[in-house]
């Protein structure tokens, strides 16, 4: 914003300069005559043009950009921050639960499976009960029809919509996003879902939602579709873990980050093995290099002068 | 309030001992920890809270609806954030 201000002072001193020497009319006459007396002209015309564009985006974009960006977001502390830090699998079963009982009613996960779960978040009979709750569509048969049958540990989260138009039309015209890649998906993923679901709030003086909408600084625009879903004590946990909006938000974006990026765990382990191996590997090549190297490195050369 | 009374019964005694436990049960408000820390950090991000403030008060008479605190309004959320993201986790679990 104040680079623009100075870059336009920069211009206008530039086209006072020069108007100064030249006056306007034989800046034309010139251009038209000759190309290189004029050549200083077209270049001053081009100077002026340009800082006219500049100050009238200028004044159009600074004010519509911050909220255009949405409030940057801050940094938390996630516990699986670290370069060897792993998930927390407790945090992770809260988080679906969470899910499951807050957002699954509009948000699908359809690249996750039940089985996905098992070791992570539950024992293998728990995700088993769990698929077992809901109907899946399965088929043809041997008689060629569809039918419908429980859960099993291979079949996907189930989704609340047939398809987007239907997300859509139950939505006021918003789709509410798969939420198996959400935290790749997004700048900041995780920090942003997290300032998100935890940052509704009353909108600045002046700024008025339209109905259907809800004021959050985070989302880009400002006006988002979703409503503030997390409430304090809306869920309750079964480990008892007081579930405060703030808990649920952290629990839920946990559970998110796995669900995007399950391998985490086994890459920073392969990450590190590696990278220790591979700095080993390099020692190794450097002594080898220089051994190689030292008989060409130690030559010394005599220059005779010949008389 | 939970009282729970144990009889504790002592052989060498005729009389029986009670025990008696208080326990408190979880309180029945909780309180967000986000929403305590955005509170406590206030003090810190008074600075942008009084020209978020001093802007309301400039658009009061504004009728175009072009005229908004935005930035301003930025500007607070953006220090209480950065005041409240490093403390959050510790009150989670």
């Amino acid at each position: 914003m104040v680079g623009g201000g100075v870059i336009q002072q920069i211009l206008r001193r530039k086209l006072h300069s020069q108007s100064l020497t030249t006056p306007v009319r034989s800046w034309f006459s010139s251009k038209n005559a000759h190309v290189e007396a004029g050549s200083s002209g077209v270049r001053a015309f081009a100077l002026l043009g340009a800082g006219v564009t500049g100050l009238l985006s200028f004044s159009t974009v600074a004010s519509a950009d911050e909220a255009e960006h949405g409030l940057a977001c801050p940094d938390y502390p996630w516990p699986h921050d670290g370069i060897l830090s792993s998930y927390d699998h407790a945090s992770i079963r809260r988080g679906h639960q969470v899910y499951q009982q807050v957002c699954a009613s509009c948000h699908s996960m359809s690249l996750i499976s039940y089985r996905d779960l098992v070791g992570v978040a539950y024992t293998e009979e728990e995700a088993k009960a769990m698929a077992a709750e809901i109907e899946v569509v399965d088929g043809p048969n041997d008689e060629g029809e569809m039918f419908t049958r429980p859960g099993k540990l291979s079949d996907r989260l189930p989704q609340p919509y047939a398809n987007e138009s239907a997300a859509r039309f139950a939505n006021g015209g918003a789709y509410p996003p798969d939420l198996s890649l959400i935290t790749k998906a997004r700048h900041n993923g995780q920090n942003y879902v997290f300032a998100l679901l935890t940052g509704y709030r009353d909108p600045p003086a002046g700024i008025s939602i339209r109905e259907g909408l809800h004021y959050n600084p985070y989302f880009p625009g400002g006006a988002i579709a979703m409503p503030k879903m997390l409430n304090d004590e809306a869920v309750e946990y079964e480990d008892g873990v007081p579930a405060t909006e703030a808990q649920m938000g952290k629990d839920v974006v946990s559970f998110l980050s796995w669900a995007a990026e399950p391998e985490m765990e086994e890459r920073k382990l392969m990450g590190f093995k590696w990278i220790f191996l591979l700095s080993l590997a390099l020692l190794q090549a450097a002594y080898y290099r220089r051994l190689k190297w030292s008989v060409l490195k130690s030559r010394k050369l005599v220059l005779d002068v010949v008389n | 309030m939970n009282l729970e009374k144990t009889d504790f019964n002592n052989t060498t005694s005729s009389v029986g001992l009670y025990f008696i436990v208080y326990s408190d049960r979880a309180e029945d408000e909780v309180v967000d920890p986000k929403k305590y820390l955005e509170e406590s950090c206030k003090p810190k991000c008074v600075k942008p809270l009084l020209e978020y403030q001093a802007c309301v008060k400039r658009i009061q008479g504004d009728d175009s609806g072009h005229k908004h605190c935005t930035g301003q309004y930025f500007d607070y959320w953006h220090c209480i954030d950065k005041c409240v993201a490093p403390k959050l986790f510790a009150k989670l679990k």
